[in-house]
C-alpha cells in the first residue's frame, strides 16, 4: 500500500505540473493575438477561434482540454493516495513511519481516520486532496464559462503543484521506518481523542482549502481582464460554503478546547486560533464588500486584493500550524516546512566573503504573482461610480471593512510579535490575551454598530429623517434592555468586563431589532400584496431574496453569539480539595462529591475504550437543596502515549454552564482536587453558531426572482420592446417600473 | 501486485487525459456589449430594490425620488451605450 500510495502521489504531482504548464501555455497562446498585417479582421480571427476551424486555433484547444482533464485525474491519484494511507492505518501498518507515530493497535476506528490530518505528513495530505476536490467540481462546471474556467483551473493547479511538491519531497505520508517495524504505534495525541476532533479539522481545512477557488477566479480574471462581476456571481456560492466550513471549523475548535483544555474558556487567542480567524476576518469583509461590486461597480481594487489576502491567510495558517513559526499549544506537528511556505533567507559562503540570499517561498511568489498581474491590468480594475455620502450603505461596508481589516491587522501583529521583538531586540517578547482583549473589543463594539446599521441605510445616500424613520424602535429596544440590565445589577462603571457586557448585550439586542424589523416591514408589504399573513409574507420575502434575507439570518447569530460572549465578565470560579461528602458552593449550587472511580473500559458515563485508563470524580449537583444533576469528571491516561488528559464535565443551560474538572490528586495530601465553573450565557454562543449555519444556508438556496428568471431564459416581451426604444431616463424608469411590478410578487 | 495497480492507475490516466474526442470548445469571448447587458440587469434590480424598499416604508418620499432619478439616470446611460454597440454591430454585419 505504501509503494501504491507514493506512487499515486508521484503521478499526482506530475499531472499538476502538466495542468498548470499545459495549461498556461494554452491560456498564453490563445490569447496571444494573430498579427494584424493588411486585411486582417480580428472579429474573423475571432470566429475562427470560437469555432475551432484553424489548425493553429485548435492546437492551444486541445492542449487546454488535455491540461483540465489532468486536472481532473488529479483527484483520481490523490484520493488513491488517501485510501492507502487509511488502510495503512487500519491494517496496524507500523512500517508506514506516519501511522507508527499516530495510530495505535486499539485506538478507536473514528480516531484511526481522524490520524489522517493529526499529523504533518497526512495533514498535508488531506490539504491536498481536498483542493482537488474543490478542482474536480470546478473542471467538471467548466461550461459555465470556458475561458474563465479554465484560468481558474490553471492557478488551483499551481497551488495544487505546490502541495504535491511538498508531499513528495518535504513531508511524504508514506516514509516507511527504518529498520524494523514496531509491534505498536505512539497512538494519537490525547489531545485530539475526542469526537469533535474528528470533524473539527476538515472543516476548517474546507474553510482554508476552499479560499483557493474564489482567489483563482480572482486571479484568472484579472489575468484575462475578463468584464464585469460575473466571476464573482459564480464564486459567491464557493466564498459562502467556504466561508461556513471555517465558521464551522473556527466554532468547533473553540468547543473542543472548552470540552478538553480544561481552562474553563474557549478563546485563548493562542496562534494557531488566530491563524484560522484572520482569513475569516478578512473574508467576511470580501463577503460584504463584493456586494459593492455588483451592484455598483465599485471597490474592485480593494475586493480582489481582499481576496488574495484572504488565499494568502490561509495559507499563513497553514504555515503557522504546520511550521513551527511561533510556538502554540495547537501546532501538533512542528517541523521545518516553513521555508517551503516563507522562502529561506541566509548567508552563502564564508562570513568575510559571504553573500546574502532569498529562496523564495509559496507564499512569496502568490504575492508576486498578484502584485505583477495586478500592476500590469490595474486600468481594469477601475471603479464605475464614486462614494456618494458618507451616510449610505456603500459607506456602512466600507468601514465594516475597514474594522474587519483592522481587527485582522491587530491579531497579525499580536501573532507575529514573538517574531518581530526578536528580529529587532534580540529577545522574544509574546503578547497575550490583554493585549488582544484591549484592543479587539472596541472594534467589536464598532462593527456590531455597523452590522446593526447597515441594513437601515439605503445605497447612496440615507437623510437624516431616514434614519429617524428606521433607528427609533430598534434604539429604543437596545436602550430598554441596556437599563434593565443595569436594574438586575449590571455596573458598567465599575470595571471594563461590565461596560463591555452591557454594550455587547445593548448593540446584539439592537442588531437583532433591525433585522426583525426589516423582515417585518417586508413582510407585510408582501402579505398585503399576496393576500397571507405575515408570516407567510416573511417566508416569501426570504424566498425572494434569498442572500439578502440569509445574511440577516446570519447577523442574528453573530449577535447571539457576541451575547454569549458577554457573559464572560460574569463567570464564576472555585478550586478544592474534596473527599467523600465534602460540598462546594459555587454561584446557585452546592456540589456534593459522592464518591471516586477508577477502571479501564467499563466507563461511568458508558463509553468503553481500552486505550486508556481512568480516574472520575462522582459529583452530585444541588440547587436551592434539591438534586439537579450527578455529574461525572475525569482525568484519562492514555497507554500509547503515556499522556493524561482532563475530560470535563458540563451541565450547560441557557442560563448559565457549570464545568467541573477532575483535576487529580494533591500529591501531598492525597486528596482529590476538584475545579468548578459557572460560565454565563456560553451556550448562547454555540446556539448562534447554529444560527449563522442556518442563515448561510438559507443565502445558498437561489432566490425565487433569480429561480424565475433562468427558467424564462429569454427576457420578457415588454423588456425587449422597450429595449427597443430609445435609451433615455424615462425609458429606463418604465422597463425598471415594469420589473418592479414583476418582483413585487 | 502494486507495480500492477501502479501501471493500471498510469495508463487509465493517460487514456484519460490524452485521447480527446473533440477539440475542446474555446467558448465565447465575452463582449462589452454582454457585459452591459449583465450591468442592466444589476440596476434594473437596484431600482426594483428600491422600489420595495419605499413600499416597505424604509425611505422617505424625497428620498426616495432622488435616489430613483440617480438610478434611472445610471440605466439610461446603460441602455443608450447598448443601443449604439448594437446598432455598430448591424451596421458591420451589413
Amino acid at each position: 500500500m505504501a509503494q501504491l500510495g507514493s506512487f499515486a502521489l508521484l503521478l499526482a504531482l506530475a499531472l499538476s505540473g502538466y495542468a498548470f504548464f499545459a495549461g498556461g501555455l494554452a491560456l498564453w497562446r490563445a490569447a496571444v493575438p494573430a498579427p494584424a498585417g493588411p486585411g486582417y479582421d480580428p472579429q474573423i480571427d475571432l470566429t475562427r477561434r470560437r469555432d475551432g476551424g484553424a489548425a493553429a486555433a485548435q492546437g492551444p484547444d486541445r492542449l487546454r482540454e488535455t491540461a483540465r482533464r489532468a486536472g481532473i485525474a488529479i483527484w483520481l491519484t490523490v484520493t488513491v493516495a488517501v485510501i492507502a494511507l487509511l488502510v495503512a492505518a487500519f491494517t496496524n501498518d507500523f512500517s508506514v513511519a506516519y501511522v507508527a507515530h499516530h495510530s495505535n493497535i486499539t485506538l478507536p476506528a473514528a480516531y484511526k481516520f481522524a490520524a489522517l490530518w493529526s499529523g504533518q505528513e497526512g495533514s498535508l495530505l488531506f490539504w491536498s486532496w481536498l483542493l482537488a476536490t474543490y478542482g474536480l467540481v470546478l473542471r467538471l462546471r467548466y461550461k459555465t464559462d470556458r475561458r474563465l474556467f479554465a484560468y481558474a483551473g490553471v492557478i488551483l493547479a499551481g497551488v495544487q503543484f505546490f502541495f504535491q511538491l511538498l508531499l513528495v519531497f518535504a513531508a511524504p505520508p508514506f516514509a516507511l521506518i527504518a529498520g524494523t517495524p514496531p509491534a505498536d504505534g505512539n497512538g494519537l495525541n490525547p489531545l485530539l481523542q475526542y469526537p469533535e476532533m474528528v470533524i473539527h479539522p476538515p472543516m476548517l481545512y474546507l474553510g482554508y482549502v476552499g479560499f483557493a477557488v474564489p482567489f483563482a477566479f480572482a486571479l484568472g480574471a484579472l489575468i484575462m481582464r475578463y468584464p464585469g462581476e460575473k466571476w464573482i456571481h459564480i464564486t459567491r456560492r464557493w466564498t459562502m460554503v467556504t466561508w461556513l466550513f471555517l465558521t464551522c471549523g473556527i466554532f468547533l475548535g473553540m468547543h473542543w478546547a472548552y470540552a478538553v483544555l480544561g481552562w474553563g474558556g474557549y478563546w485563548g487567542w493562542d496562534p494557531v486560533e488566530n491563524a484560522s480567524v484572520m482569513p475569516w476576518l478578512t473574508g467576511t469583509a470580501f463577503l460584504h464588500s463584493v456586494m459593492m461590486q455588483e451592484k455598483r461597480g465599485m471597490l474592485k481594487v480593494w475586493n480582489v486584493w481582499l481576496i488574495f489576502c484572504t488565499f494568502m491567510l490561509s495559507i499563513f495558517g497553514t504555515t503557522l500550524t504546520r511550521g513551527g513559526l511561533v510556538s502554540s499549544v495547537h501546532a501538533f506537528a512542528q517541523s521545518s516546512i516553513g521555508d517551503w511556505f516563507l522562502g529561506a533567507a541566509g548567508w552563502s559562503g564564508e562570513p568575510w566573503k559571504s553573500v546574502p540570499y532569498y529562496v523564495p517561498g509559496f507564499l512569496t511568489i502568490v504575492f508576486a504573482a498578484c502584485l505583477y498581474f495586478f500592476i500590469r491590468n490595474r486600468d481594469h480594475l477601475k471603479s464605475e461610480n464614486r462614494l456618494e455620502s458618507l451616510v449610505s450603505r456603500e459607506s456602512s461596508f466600507l468601514f465594516n471593512n475597514l474594522l474587519l481589516l483592522a481587527a485582522c491587522f491587530v491579531i497579525l501583529w499580536g501573532t507575529l510579535f514573538p517574531i518581530l521583538s526578536e528580529w529587532v531586540q534580540g529577545t522574544k517578547v509574546t503578547v497575550g490575551p490583554p493585549f488582544f482583549n484591549r484592543v479587539e473589543l472596541p472594534i467589536a463594539m464598532a462593527l456590531l454598530l455597523l452590522t446593526a446599521m447597515g441594513p437601515l441605510l439605503a445605497w447612496r445616500k440615507t437623510s437624516v429623517e431616514s434614519m429617524k424613520r428606521n433607528f427609533g424602535l430598534p434604539a429604543i429596544a437596545a436602550a430598554v434592555t441596556m437599563a434593565a440590565m443595569v436594574a438586575a445589577g449590571v455596573r458598567p462603571w465599575v470595571d471594563a468586563g461590565s461596560f463591555y457586557a452591557l454594550m455587547t448585550v445593548g448593540l446584539g439586542v439592537l442588531v437583532a431589532a433591525t433585522v426583525v424589523m426589516e423582515f417585518v416591514r417586508g413582510g407585510r408589504v408582501l402579505a398585503a400584496h399576496n393576500g397571507v399573513n405575515l408570516a407567510a409574507g416573511m417566508l416569501q420575502l426570504t424566498r425572494r431574496n434569498t442572500r439578502r434575507y440569509g445574511g440577516y439570518v446570519v447577523h442574528i447569530g453573530v449577535a447571539l453569539v457576541v451575547v454569549g460572549m458577554a457573559g464572560l465578565a460574569f463567570n464564576q470560579d472555585k478550586e478544592q480539595e474534596m473527599g467523600y461528602g465534602d460540598k462546594l458552593a459555587i454561584g446557585r449550587y452546592t456540589l456534593v462529591c459522592r464518591s471516586y472511580t477508577q477502571g479501564q473500559s467499563e466507563m461511568v458515563a458508558g463509553t468503553t475504550d481500552p486505550n486508556y485508563d481512568y480516574e472520575a470524580a462522582i459529583v452530585d449537583v444541588f440547587r436551592n437543596g434539591k438534586l439537579v444533576t450527578t455529574m461525572y469528571p475525569e482525568q484519562r491516561f492514555y497507554h500509547s502515549s503515556r499522556q493524561p488528559q482532563h475530560m470535563v464535565a458540563i451541565r450547560s443551560t441557557p442560563r448559565e454552564d457549570l464545568y467541573i474538572i477532575y483535576a487529580g490528586q494533591n500529591p501531598d495530601t492525597g486528596r482529590p482536587i476538584i475545579k468548578a465553573r459557572v460560565n454565563p450565557l456560553v451556550m448562547w454562543v454555540w446556539v448562534g453558531l447554529l444560527v449563522m449555519a442556518l442563515g448561510t444556508a438559507v443565502a445558498l438556496v437561489p432566490s425565487v426572482a433569480a429561480a424565475k428568471l433562468a427558467r424564462a431564459a429569454k427576457p420578457a416581451p415588454v423588456r425587449g420592446r422597450l429595449a427597443q426604444q430609445p435609451a433615455t431616463a424615462a425609458t429606463a424608469s418604465l422597463a425598471a417600473a415594469s420589473q418592479t411590478g414583476e418582483a413585487g410578487d | 501486485m502494486t507495480i500492477a495497480a501502479c501501471a493500471l492507475l498510469t495508463l487509465a490516466v493517460a487514456i484519460y487525459v490524452f485521447w480527446l474526442h473533440d477539440d475542446g470548445d474555446a467558448g465565447e469571448v465575452k463582449t462589452r456589449l454582454a457585459y452591459l447587458k449583465e450591468r442592466k440587469d444589476v440596476v434594473y434590480e437596484n431600482l426594483r430594490d428600491l422600489n420595495f424598499e419605499y413600499k416597505a416604508g424604509k425611505l422617505p418620499e424625497r428620498d426616495y425620488a432622488s435616489l430613483r432619478d440617480s438610478m434611472e439616470q445610471e440605466a439610461a446611460a446603460i441602455l443608450a451605450e447598448i443601443e449604439k454597440l448594437e446598432l455598430q454591430h448591424q451596421l458591420g454585419r451589413a
